[in-house]
């Protein structure tokens, strides 16, 4: 590892005035984002010292147990996040989505630390939590987009459902556009992402393991292991959630639980 | 359980095709149908009227279970509806709904998707001069079986709809208003097609806002106020 340059407590105080120009424009254009952008910059401090330390203990400790609270905390969180971002009332999709999380979450995240990388264990925390969370992530945002999508588009194509349900189709011929469209959803930002990385921007990821000293190179064959994890994880989320939420938009007579009105 | 016998020919032929014993559905508001009691013996055209939103449409949603009621039985040629395996019954009844629908595709690809269904999988599928006979016969004659269904005018695709539902020859035949969009020539092909229907067997339940009066033998249900009754 090379030399980096360590960034003090006084440059990160200077690198808050760049937010200024947020405030600035909010201000001038009224967009009334200045509360947003204040409480904004108090969670980014706030979230990422307090992930810092606590990643700092957790490496420290190397203790199996505390891995898998973080695994449980940052499963629940994510499901939380996913549930008040889609904001269905008709169909209760927390277990599906909770089911999709963990699994995605642990099937993915154990293949890479020990098939791929081999961290030795394979539940090391410098290497389990950090993939972890990018595949939790990336899951829960591809989970977002695909309920989204499939709640939404049974409700459009109500009558396309109905239509099928009407000659005899079981729910899951009714529904296997929609399920595809929705699938689709979920899985082209991971896809299109492999697009074009590289060409416009350097990653996250590579870019802060380029910044703390590393071996370009060696920052690139993990960001390709991240491209494609994050890949793998979004589809099988989406597929998982969707196999899952699908049989529950039904009543046992196999019609549309789903009402017209958003709300009722 | 559901049933695992067909509900044709094991019957006897004075079975009627459709019976509400007593059966009550109530919409999440509190309005609904109330104990609705009436049969349709076999080989009858049913014509269903009364004012708007008086629960015409949902009479012929009971019956294919798309809603569910709250008490009571209906029964299709003598077995209880709710016996069936939701997907079978509705293999017993086709269904034309008040909006037509169809799928993305060729004329013939709608007319024919049922037949690609799991519960039909043992059906055989009509060929193209089948097809070509109801396109005829409902004054479709122009349109090719293979020009994309989207494309047709809505009372096309209404007819469309009507072909589709009786192209696998249900024992009875539910219409929601299958004429809204039809002009009185066109008009007069469906109610034509369904007569010749009901000669061979089948019933109708027709929901109309037209002053239509079958030549052939049928009932009249009025819907009103959340009961039915039956005038003729």
């Amino acid at each position: 590892m090379t030399e980096f340059i360590s960034i003090s407590w006084t440059q990160l105080v200077i690198a808050l005035g760049l937010v200024s120009i947020s405030a600035i424009a909010s201000l001038y254009y009224h967009l009334k984002l200045e509360r947003d952008l204040f409480i904004g910059v108090i969670r980014t401090f706030a979230q990422l010292l307090a992930m810092g330390y606590l990643l700092n203990i957790l490496f420290g400790l190397n203790n199996a147990v505390l891995v898998l609270i973080v695994y449980m905390i940052m499963t629940f969180v994510s499901v939380h996040i996913v549930y008040g971002r889609v904001n269905e009332r008709q169909v209760a999709y927390f277990a599906p989505t909770t089911l999709a999380v963990m699994l995605s979450y642990s099937l993915i995240t154990i293949i890479v630390t020990k098939v791929i990388i081999g961290a030795e264990p394979w539940w090391s925390p410098q290497y389990f939590i950090p993939i972890g969370g990018m595949v939790a992530g990336n899951s829960m945002n591809a989970l977002s987009l695909t309920l989204e999508r499939f709640f939404s588009e049974l409700r459009t194509k109500r009558n396309v459902v109905e239509m099928y349900l009407s000659h005899g189709a079981n729910y899951k011929e009714a529904t296997e556009e929609i399920f595809r469209t929705s699938l689709r959803a979920g899985m082209i930002p991971a896809i299109n992402s492999m697009m074009s990385v590289g060409l416009v921007s350097i990653p996250g990821m590579m870019t802060g393991q380029i910044l703390a000293g590393a071996d370009p190179q060696e920052a690139v064959r993990y960001q390709i292991v991240v491209m494609l994890m994050v890949v793998g994880s979004t589809a099988l989320a989406s597929i998982i959630v969707l196999l899952l939420v699908r049989k529950r938009c039904f009543t046992p007579a196999m019609t549309l639980v789903l009402t017209k009105d958003h709300t009722s | 359980m559901y049933s695992p016998l067909p509900v044709t020919n094991s019957k006897n032929i004075s079975t009627p095709v459709l019976k509400f014993t007593n059966v009550n559905f109530s919409w999440p508001g509190g309005a609904g149908l109330r104990n609705i009691s009436f049969e349709i013996p076999k080989g009858q055209f049913v014509l269903i009227s009364g004012p708007s939103g008086s629960g015409k449409s949902t009479l012929l949603r009971l019956v294919i279970r798309m809603e569910e009621i709250s008490s009571g039985t209906i029964y299709l040629s003598g077995t209880p509806i709710s016996s069936f395996y939701p997907p079978e019954l509705r293999t017993h009844i086709g269904f034309v709904q008040q909006q037509p629908t169809l799928i993305s595709g060729t004329v013939k690809a709608n007319l024919l998707f049922p037949f690609t269904l799991q519960s039909r999988k043992n059906c055989i599928q009509p060929k193209n001069n089948v097809l070509r006979q109801w396109l005829n016969k409902l004054a479709l004659d122009t349109i090719s079986l293979d020009a994309p269904a989207q494309v047709l005018s809505i009372g096309q695709q209404q007819r469309l709809c009507f072909i589709r539902a009786v192209l696998t020859k249900p024992e009875l035949i539910c219409l929601d208003e299958p004429t809204s969009a039809l002009d009185m020539e066109s008009r007069e092909c469906v109610e034509h097609a369904a007569e010749e229907l009901i000669k061979q067997g089948t019933s109708i339940l027709m929901v109309n806002h037209t002053s239509y009066h079958p030549t052939c033998p049928h009932m009249h249900l009025s819907v009103e106020n959340g009961t039915v009754s039956v005038l003729s």
